[in-house]
């Protein structure tokens, strides 16, 4: 029942130990609360004046606002205590993906990282603001309470006790019988409950097929089946919160009557009685109360348990491992050597027995039909994904081995611009400086110029102050490209470009604007440039051609032209029929 | 401070329901007084019996209607909650339904607005949430409120039937509780609600910028950069969570505090009420004692509350959907032969923008293939939606067969068929999205399709076949298969007007190559407007026009434009790799 990986939090044993104390004063408090209640009871039943009771119902009252001023002292301590370690937990989190880098972002998806460290993160705060309480209220409270009941009256004192393991025993019988009638449904279920984004997100295609008043009576039908399956488990569920409450309303009842009977009989005396009836609801409270944040804290708990996961993964060691390279210049080399590089979970290499050797500022092109590796190649180059270990492959800089790209020295080297580059949540400036952020003023004016941006940039009444990115206002394709090579027209130091598809996605003119920025830049660098766009193949010195992973050919496009191989194959199935 | 309960002043997404269904709301009311009631009066009754029994009466008849009644209570306690409890969900869900219903509803109603401001999945997603929200509000504001105000009422009836002097007092204490704290609750939160949502926002924004941006992060080595990226956001958030809490804290103490209050007072009045006799004084503790499951039913009331502002952001989003329902003219009906179409003299502008499309005409010819190209933002889809009536132009007349597009609205499904650049495909099986075409289709219509498309060996392939589901967002298949699929649907549609969207953008050359055979093939006959963004089987077209800046500023069929154009040329030797 006790989640273990609460132990690997800093700091929980000296909270634990602090709630401890707090939990047991207050059991205290609340023993006192119901004594000082039924003594007074007691007084006016013997029909006593008002000014006897007065010290009782001091003491009462006292013990009330201590046992809620003891609430308020937990409140404080478990805030801190949930708030720090959560922190600590999204701080870890986000070293974990500079580390780890694009490729948790592949493995994991955009939405799903973004929503762990927001979401995720808030749900743990949540669970560690609960669950330390709730547990330590039910293992402390509940047990002093006993003893005192005992001493006052025993059959109560064993109603009580025996009442417990046949509540949990029904919750546990009842809450698997729930997960076992909603595992049942799941499959449908999930269906049911997209079925409204679904139904709005097609709500145009619906339109155009002429049916979407039709739907709309679907959309109500599916609903309501929804609801009704929604019942069934809930019918099952919530009988567990029932046998909860009606073990223990009832166990009260039978207490009260067995009270009476016995006073009846006149086998007890009138206090201990009512004490024993203040403080049977008292003896069920804690829980009650864990059970009803039971689902709260079970979504934090696997949130936990899912970043845990995360952090455990492995990530590039060495990254430092690079030595010869500062800038990269034009005799410099980089050279593969039967190279293996998987994804996970695929038993096939994605790039394999990969060898080639660059040397100074070349520009490679990278060709092969989808799927063949031509991204994983890029992701490769990058040191986003790293390549197998065993199986003897070698990566060598300047002749220098080094396990993988993710080097910190050749990461200052290159430029990567993919299909769509991110534009960041700032100012165009602020974006073309992102590698270089004391970047002058002067400079990237001088950057946005090379890159074709600055008739755009005159059309914005903010210029390059403009705010770009999430939530702010749209940039086409063919700006965002200019943006990403402005980077690289500021950043002089960064010799090696990557490119990944970068014009997949534009039109034809576009296309063409982009090309006559971009050829002055590959000059006097080294370019590996992959894409499925023909033309490209003219600009390069060498073209590698990529299929199923394995590099089939390498040369000039003159080269492969003669050599009528995979090459001139690619060409003729890629290239339309002519005009 | 804005009115919090102004939302509600002009609502009609909330208050029409619990009017529609209000024999079951009664009924929630009734079920949540009765299980408190029982509560209540189990503890009532437990210390009237003992005290009673302690007297030591000589009949035991006279304990006997209470020690049945006791039991009485301690199982209808928990029976009328756990009905009470299913009951309200069931309200809420049948609500849902109708919601769901109404919304899909607003919103299918108007094109033109649908189309500018609903094109993004987050809207939508936003809106289907405003529904869940609805729900908690029902489940934990609106009931458990409503509950503890009849409980005050009743409390303070029967307590006044005793003593009025008394009832006044417990009537102004518990008016803190019921009343005077919610209100404050309200009060102190909701301009930290609007805060915190900012900020959420802002937090949001900052961590999509370090996810999606990690590979920039890397290469740049910004690594403190980026873990600081997010502190001064998360710092403020946190006191705004702090203060929050702060008040919360403070609050619930107060309650807690006020119940102690009310505890004392009980204990004095009794002592000096019902100490008139040894009869009267076992009152006492029945009264004594039922207090306490009552502060179950008043001390969360501010908890519920205070989550009022997030409801009323939600209420107020769906009270503003106010869709403009175009006003169509009198409808005609054409025969669904090929039909040309013609533009003339059009000029359109967006809303507070110069015109995108200005003076443009062209006609096509009935089975005519006529491409359209130009950069993006040069108002080719624009067109697209002024052929399909979605948007209206202000100036000029767009006509189908010499009818204008405006009165075809109602046939419009029997015309115009259409591909877009991502089809969309609903989460359930090939053949029922297939259907979506032409209901009246046949089973084995919609494998004739599927087999034209040339999706017939991979239907074969599937352990289901035609009825294995393409899960969210067709993510069972491939893009170019998911082209293939809406291909299909066209095919079941039949209209003799096809206008393709950018069908292949995105594929690679070899899948955009088959497709767009495959395409030509088996829509030849038809009228076909075809958006694309680059030459790759230009062929296929009969005309091709360049849109620049509204206007056409090249026009002609491929080998008019490829002998006689320069520009063309040059970018027909790009686009071929030459």
């Amino acid at each position: 029942m006790i989640d273990k990986q609460l132990f690997s939090l800093s700091g929980i044993k000296k909270v634990t130990i602090m709630l401890v104390g707090l939990t047991v004063l207050q059991a205290f408090m609340i023993l006192f609360q119901g004594k000082y209640l039924a003594l007074a009871l007691v007084k006016t039943w013997h029909l006593r004046p008002l000014n006897l009771l007065g010290p009782l119902i001091g003491l009462f009252f006292a013990a009330f606002i201590g046992r809620h001023l003891i609430n308020w002292v937990k409140s404080i301590v478990l805030d801190r205590f949930a708030n720090q370690a959560s922190q600590s937990l999204r701080e870890q989190l986000l070293t974990k993906l500079f580390h780890v880098g694009p490729s948790l972002v592949a493995k994991q998806g955009t939405g799903n990282l973004v929503t762990m460290a927001l979401d995720g993160i808030d749900e743990v705060d949540n669970y560690l603001t609960l669950i330390l309480n709730k547990m330590l209220n039910m293992m402390i409270i509940p047990w002093i309470l006993l003893i005192y009941i005992f001493t006052l009256d025993v059959k109560t004192g064993v109603v009580l006790l025996l009442v417990v393991p046949i509540v949990i025993l029904f919750m546990i019988i009842l809450g698997f019988a729930a997960r076992d009638k909603a595992d049942k449904q799941y499959a449908g279920y999930q269906l049911l409950s997209n079925h409204f984004v679904d139904a709005l997100r097609g709500l145009s295609t619906l339109k155009l097929l002429g049916i979407s008043k039709q739907y709309a009576n679907n959309v109500y039908s599916v609903s309501e089946s929804y609801r009704k399956q929604t019942m069934a488990v809930l019918r099952i569920a919530v009988l567990s919160t029932f046998a909860l409450d009606f073990f223990t309303t009832l166990s009260i009842a039978v207490v009260a009557v067995f009270l009476g009977l016995d006073l009846l009989n006149g086998k007890m005396p009138y206090f201990p009685a009512l004490a024993s009836l203040i403080l049977a609801p008292e003896f069920f409270l804690p829980l009650r109360d864990f059970s009803s944040d039971y689902h709260a804290t079970l979504n934090g708990k696997n949130a936990m348990q899912a970043i845990r996961q995360l952090l455990a993964l492995p990530e590039a060691t060495q990254r430092q491992a690079l030595t010869s390279l500062t800038t990269f210049g034009a005799n410099d080399e980089l050279e593969f050597k039967h190279v293996n590089v998987s994804y996970e979970n695929n038993n096939e290499h994605d790039l394999a027995d990969f060898s080639f050797k660059v040397h100074g500022f070349q520009k490679i092109g990278v060709m092969g039909p989808s799927g063949s590796g031509k991204s994983t190649l890029i992701n490769t180059l990058g040191g986003f994904l790293l390549p197998e270990v065993e199986n003897g492959g070698q990566i060598l800089l300047n002749g220098q081995q080094v396990p993988h790209l993710s080097q910190e020295q050749w990461q200052n080297n290159f430029v990567y611009m993919p299909q769509k580059p991110y534009l960041f949540h700032a100012t165009i400036g602020q974006n073309i400086a992102f590698y270089q952020p004391k970047a002058s003023r002067e400079a990237i004016t001088a950057a946005a110029e090379n890159a074709g941006l600055t008739i755009w940039l005159k059309q914005l009444p903010a210029g390059l102050d403009t705010v770009i990115g999430e939530g702010e206002r749209g940039i086409s394709g063919g700006q965002a490209q200019r943006i990403a090579l402005a980077r690289a027209f500021l950043d002089r130091k960064r010799r090696v470009l990557l490119f990944d598809e970068p014009t997949a996605h534009l039109d034809i003119e576009t296309e063409a604007a982009l090309k006559e920025t971009m050829l002055p830049l590959f000059k006097d660098h080294l370019v590996f440039f992959a894409t499925h766009r023909l033309h490209w193949m003219q600009e390069m010195d060498q073209i590698m051609v990529i299929e199923a992973g394995r590099l089939v050919e390498m040369g000039t496009p003159q080269q492969l032209q003669q050599k009528q191989g995979a090459y001139t194959q690619l060409m003729t199935q890629m290239k339309g029929a002519k005009l | 401070m804005r009115n919090p309960f102004q939302p509600l002043k002009k609502d009609n997404w909330v208050k029409p329901y619990m009017k529609k269904y209000k024999g079951l709301l009664c009924l929630i009311l009734v079920l949540g007084l009765l299980t408190f009631f029982c509560g209540a009066a189990l503890m009532f009754n437990a210390g009237y019996l003992i005290s009673r029994a302690a007297q030591r009466p000589d009949n035991i008849l006279l304990i006997y209607v209470p020690v049945v009644l006791t039991r009485a209570f301690g199982i209808g306690r928990p029976t009328f909650r756990y009905v009470e409890r299913l009951t309200s969900h069931n309200w809420v869900f049948k609500v849902t339904s109708d919601l769901r219903k109404r919304l899909y509803l607003t919103l299918a109603k108007d094109a033109a607005f649908f189309q500018q401001h609903f094109k993004t999945g987050d809207i939508l997603a936003l809106l289907a949430d405003d529904i869940g929200h609805l729900q908690n509000l029902y489940l934990r504001t609106i009931f458990p409120t409503l509950i503890s105000w009849f409980l005050y009422i009743i409390i303070v009836i029967v307590l006044g039937y005793f003593s009025w002097f008394f009832a006044l007092g417990m009537a102004l204490l518990l008016a803190i509780i019921v009343f005077l704290l919610p209100l404050v609750s309200i009060a102190v939160t909701s301009a930290r609600v609007m805060q915190k949502k900012q900020l959420t926002q802002q937090l949001y924004t900052d961590l999509t910028d370090n996810v999606m941006g990690v590979a920039d992060w890397v290469i740049s080595g910004r690594e403190n950069d980026f873990i600081a990226k997010s502190q001064p956001t998360l710092k403020a958030l946190r006191k705004e969570t702090l203060a929050t809490k702060r008040f919360e804290w403070r609050r619930d103490f107060c309650i807690q505090f006020v119940f102690a209050i009310i505890s004392v007072a009980l204990l004095l009045w009794t002592n000096r009420y019902f100490t008139t006799s040894p009869a009267a004084v076992n009152w006492a503790a029945a009264f004594v004692l039922s207090l306490f499951p009552l502060i179950d039913a008043f001390a969360p009331v501010s908890q519920g509350v205070e989550e009022w502002p997030i409801y009323m952001s939600s209420v107020t989003r769906l009270n503003n959907l106010k869709p403009q329902e175009q006003a169509l003219p009198q409808q005609a009906k054409l025969p669904t032969t090929v039909p040309p179409i013609s533009f003339q003299h059009v000029e359109f502008a967006y809303p507070n923008e110069p015109n995108i499309i200005n003076n443009f005409n062209l006609n096509v010819t009935a089975g005519e293939k006529l491409a359209i190209l130009g950069q993006t933002g040069m108002g080719k889809t624009t067109l697209l939606d002024l052929l399909l009536g979605d948007l209206q132009a202000q100036k000029g007349a767009i006509t189908i067969a010499g009818v204008p597009v405006a009165a075809l609205q109602e046939q419009r499904k029997e015309l115009i068929g259409m591909l877009d650049q991502k089809p969309f495909l609903f989460n359930t099986t090939v053949r029922n999205n297939i259907r979506l075409g032409n209901l009246e289709k046949t089973d084995q219509e919609i494998d004739e399709a599927l087999k034209a498309v040339q999706l017939g060996p991979l239907m074969a392939r599937l352990p289901k076949g035609a009825d294995t589901v393409v899960e969210e967002d067709g993510a069972r298949f491939s893009g170019g298969e998911q082209q293939r699929l809406a291909l299909a649907r066209l095919i079941v549609q039949d209209a003799p007007i096809i206008l393709l969207d950018e069908p292949t953008v995105g594929l690679d050359p070899i899948t955009e190559k088959a497709l767009l055979h495959t395409i030509f093939s088996v829509l030849a006959g038809k009228t076909i407007i075809w958006v694309t963004h680059h030459l790759q089987g230009i062929q296929n077209a009969d005309q091709i026009i360049f849109l620049e800046h509204g206007k056409i500023n090249m026009q002609g069929s491929p080998h008019t434009l490829y002998q006689e154009n320069a520009r063309f040329r040059k970018l027909y030797a790009l686009d071929s790799g030459e």
